[in-house]
């Protein structure tokens, strides 16, 4: 308790605040809206308090111990749809135009905050962690899940193949990552050193190649759904194109990025931000183009995109101090809008429905996780304490996966509603989950730098 | 996606006109004029909006209606960090005199005249007569800076005390502008006349001085702790956006709400230094954004709206003279300067812009989009005489 002591006169000025911030936040909800004007004025001020009040929660739940996203979240959560219902589910639509920003931008930062040098020590290490842990949650997830629908007939509705799909789908899910929250948590903690470099490049190597394994887990379905009667090879070139159009695309806006700040160099902080933003809307327009006009669907992938320009600045230029440093200035408030608003997204109604089931698919992705992580650690020859704790690392999940939950939905719409409603539950509790795991794994790794 | 791609658009052009228009830019006169005074951000944004291109329709404006908010609030707060009172007791008093005289006359001077003719002339209904009358007055009473950046290095030195008379007026007279405009706020056109003025004045500014105090004494519990640069920055957009989605929500201005809290900030914070900073980081792309959301707003479809103008511009350029001659004659310290001191404030820039934008956002319809359209016109007749007139002043006088 002595330790807490000092935090008390902070933690008043802190109660204050939040407690001034709802009192502002019950008034305007008492207020009769009238005009465009007005409901734009609502919009404007909720995000300005979201912005607010996840900061100062966060503040207070650091004193306990707890990375500043989990407070975010919280504060998501609380003023979310499902439990104020402060931000209501409109508002968190009309609030995406943010969230796709803070999207591309987080990616930008990861991209950055991979290093060719340490990856290049670590390159087998890495390989050897994506290998296992997809291996190991795909095939814990689907075998689990499978058998007991079938023992139990939690889906009396389903024929077997189709659970055989679902099971499939959840489990290829289940390998998703989330960077954007690690990202964030070893930005918190100034976290620098080996446990931290795999980490962060086992989990953005699988934001890439998760968007291979689904597409191949998609042809799996479709033929076990008698959709289709063998591989698409059409699909898998397109695939293959699009992942790398994206990389590529990434390499040569990398190198804009280098020269406007080898030519230009000032506000590189708003130029950046702008850039994160044009390049996620240029190419969900792009692939809308290519839709409508020649029938194709090349996907490019904003996030890979802005990896890999993230990655190039970083590795291929003498700019990646100045880039990552630009990207620091605004990082805080864009870290805090979008986990914040990934709080007000999270179904709490899913989680409801079918806490149980969420809970055992938790459960058996964590053991998966463990497992892997731990053959990884031998056969790398971490040290004992990495392997113990390295599980930990890697439970956060958040937008890619409900992103697949949803394409998933679109192609098998008689799984959708199953699908979808577990996704949801499942990250609600890795989302809450995760990056309270991850700060204690940095703390017990030794590599945080500051708190 | 449509809202997107203007978004993009906007920024873009905001954001790399801002480094041509001012960094390394070398023209002729005329087109320096329209360059500096960032008019081609205004056509652009005509461009843009629905008489042309109509990318920015008016569903459009309505999803980037939150950044406008913000936009204004961010002018508010850096207009409110121009009153340091510690700063501005450095001045002369008489100074500070010919400011507010100088804001108020002019404001007195535009507003009868833009009355009248509106009641004469216009077909607009009495009830929104008032605000329209208080609006283009407030607008006009304001005063910017970018007149004095034509001036040589050798006129500046020759007249130096003039300079200075000059640069200081033209940096708060529009004190008074801003605040008479807040009265608009009180007064509601589409409820009926008479209806909530004067009657819900006083419960209004009470209502919105409170709100002001609140946010206030929020932001100082924000700020009551050294915070890194990024936290800084988070509680300054934080309060800003805050400040101003209340301030709308309220029917209140977000540019008024905003000035109270900057100027309660910058003289009672120990953090000002670091939080103008962070608002001047972005003060040009603002500014710029600002005149590309104007000029999207604004309608050219009757010739009427280029002779209105000219007739708001002329009683501006009155109303300017006749309070630059009467402030140099009314106090005794100013009688060195000289009486043509009104030539030298023609400028109508960043300040009286972001007062249309507020108009034009809070009472939204038909007729503020015309009175939108004549004044900015009538702001780059404003930015044309300036200059004329600023080079008769200064051969002239001082």
């Amino acid at each position: 308790m002595g330790r807490y002591k000092q935090y008390i006169p902070d933690l008043k000025i802190y109660g204050i605040t939040l407690f001034m911030l709802a009192g502002f936040a019950f008034w305007i909800k008492i207020i009769h809206i009238e005009s465009d004007w007005q409901q734009a004025g609502l919009t404007t001020f909720s995000l300005g308090f979201i912005l607010l009040a996840a900061y100062m929660t966060a503040q207070i739940l650091k004193i306990a111990g707890l990375p500043l996203i989990s407070g975010y979240i919280f504060v998501g959560i609380l003023a979310g749809p499902h439990i104020s219902g402060f931000l209501t589910h409109d508002m968190v639509v009309r609030l995406r135009l943010a969230d796709d920003l803070a999207l591309s931008f987080i990616a930008l930062t990861a991209g950055g905050t991979l290093e060719l040098q340490f990856l290049r020590k670590r390159g087998k290490a890495i390989l050897i962690n994506i290998f296992l842990q997809t291996l190991f949650a795909f095939a814990l997830v689907f075998l689990s899940f499978f058998f007991m629908s079938n023992r139990l007939n939690l889906m009396p509705d389903l024929t077997e193949p189709q659970i055989m799909v679902l099971a499939c789908l959840l489990g290829v899910i289940a390998v998703a990552r989330s960077p954007s929250s690690a990202i964030a948590i070893i930005n918190e903690c100034r976290a620098a050193g080996v446990f931290t470099t795999t980490v962060l490049g086992v989990t953005v190597a699988i934001d890439v190649l998760i968007i291979v394994f689904f597409t191949l887990a998609m042809t799996v379905s479709e033929i076990i759904l008698g959709a289709c009667t063998g591989v698409d090879f059409r699909m898998v070139t397109v695939l293959t194109l699009a992942v790398a159009g994206s990389l590529g695309l990434g390499i040569v806006l990398g190198k804009g990025i280098s020269l406007y700040i080898s030519k230009v160099g000032h506000d590189l902080s708003l130029f950046l931000l702008f850039f994160a933003f044009s390049v996620f809307k240029a190419s969900i327009w792009f692939n809308q183009f290519m839709e409508a006009h020649f029938a194709i669907s090349l996907h490019l992938e904003p996030l890979l995109i802005c990896i890999s320009a993230g990655f190039t600045v970083q590795n291929f230029s003498k700019y990646g101090y100045i880039f990552m440093e630009a990207m620091e200035r605004f990082a805080l408030p864009i870290f805090v809008i979008f986990f914040s608003l990934a709080g007000a997204s999270l179904n709490l109604d899913a989680l409801r429905m079918t806490w149980p089931l969420a809970a055992f698919l938790f459960i058996i992705r964590t053991m998966g996780i463990f497992g892997s992580t731990w053959f990884a650690g031998i056969l790398n020859r971490d040290p004992p304490q990495h392997r113990r704790i390295a599980w930990m690392a890697y439970i956060t999940q958040a937008g890619v996966a409900i992103g697949l939950a949803q394409l998933a939905q679109r192609r098998f719409p008689e799984l959708g509603d199953y699908l979808t409603t577990l996704v949801l539950a499942v990250i609600t509790i890795n989302q809450v989950v995760g990056p309270i795991t991850f700060k204690i794994a940095l703390k017990r790794a030794g590599e945080i730098k500051q708190e | 996606m449509k809202v997107t791609f203007a978004l993009l658009i906007i920024i873009f052009l905001a954001f790399s006109g801002y480094h041509l228009t001012f960094r390394h830019f070398r023209l002729p006169l005329f087109a320096r004029i329209f360059y500096l005074t960032g008019t081609e951000f205004l056509v652009l944004g005509l461009l843009l909006g629905p008489q042309f291109l109509n990318l920015v329709d008016a569903e459009t404006q309505k999803g980037l209606a939150p950044l406008t908010a913000l936009l204004l609030g961010w002018i508010g707060l850096l207009f409110g960090f121009q009153f340091e009172i510690k700063m501005l007791r450095r001045f002369p008093l008489e100074f500070f005199f010919g400011a507010v005289f100088e804001g108020l006359m002019t404001l007195a001077l535009v507003f009868i005249g833009v009355y009248l003719t509106l009641a004469i002339c216009v077909d607009i209904p009495d009830s929104f007569m008032m605000v329209v009358a208080i609006t283009l007055a407030a607008a006009g009473g304001c005063t910017a800076q970018t007149g004095l950046a034509f001036l040589s290095p050798d006129q500046m030195a020759t007249r130096q005390n003039t300079v200075k008379l000059l640069r200081f007026i033209s940096s708060i007279d529009g004190l008074i502008p801003l605040l008479v405009f807040g009265l608009c706020f009180f007064y509601h056109p589409l409820t009926g006349p008479g209806e909530s003025w004067p009657g819900g004045l006083w419960p209004g500014i009470l209502t919105s001085l409170g709100a002001s105090f609140g946010l206030l004494l929020l932001f100082t519990l924000f700020i009551s702790h050294r915070r890194f640069q990024q936290e800084l920055i988070l509680v300054v957009i934080g309060m800003t956006m805050l400040t101003s989605g209340l301030a709308s929500s309220l029917n209140f201005s977000p540019l008024l709400t905003n000035f109270f809290v900057g100027f309660w900030i910058v003289n009672l914070s120990r953090d000002k230094e670091r939080i103008y900073q962070i608002l001047m980081t972005v003060e040009k792309p603002t500014y710029l954004l600002l005149l590309v959301f104007l000029g999207v707003c604004v309608r050219f479809d009757s010739i009427g709206l280029v002779l209105l103008a000219l007739v708001y511009c002329l009683y501006r350029v009155f109303g300017k003279f006749l309070a630059g001659f009467l402030v140099t004659r009314l106090n005794t310290e100013l009688r060195k300067y000289p009486g043509q001191l009104g030539f030298g404030l023609l400028a109508q820039g960043g300040l009286s812009l972001a007062i249309l934008l507020d108009f034009q956002q809070a009472f939204s319809s038909r007729i503020s989009t015309a009175v939108i359209s004549f004044a900015i016109l009538a702001v780059i007749y404003n930015e044309f005489l300036s200059y004329y007139f600023l080079e008769r002043l200064f051969k002239k006088g001082g």
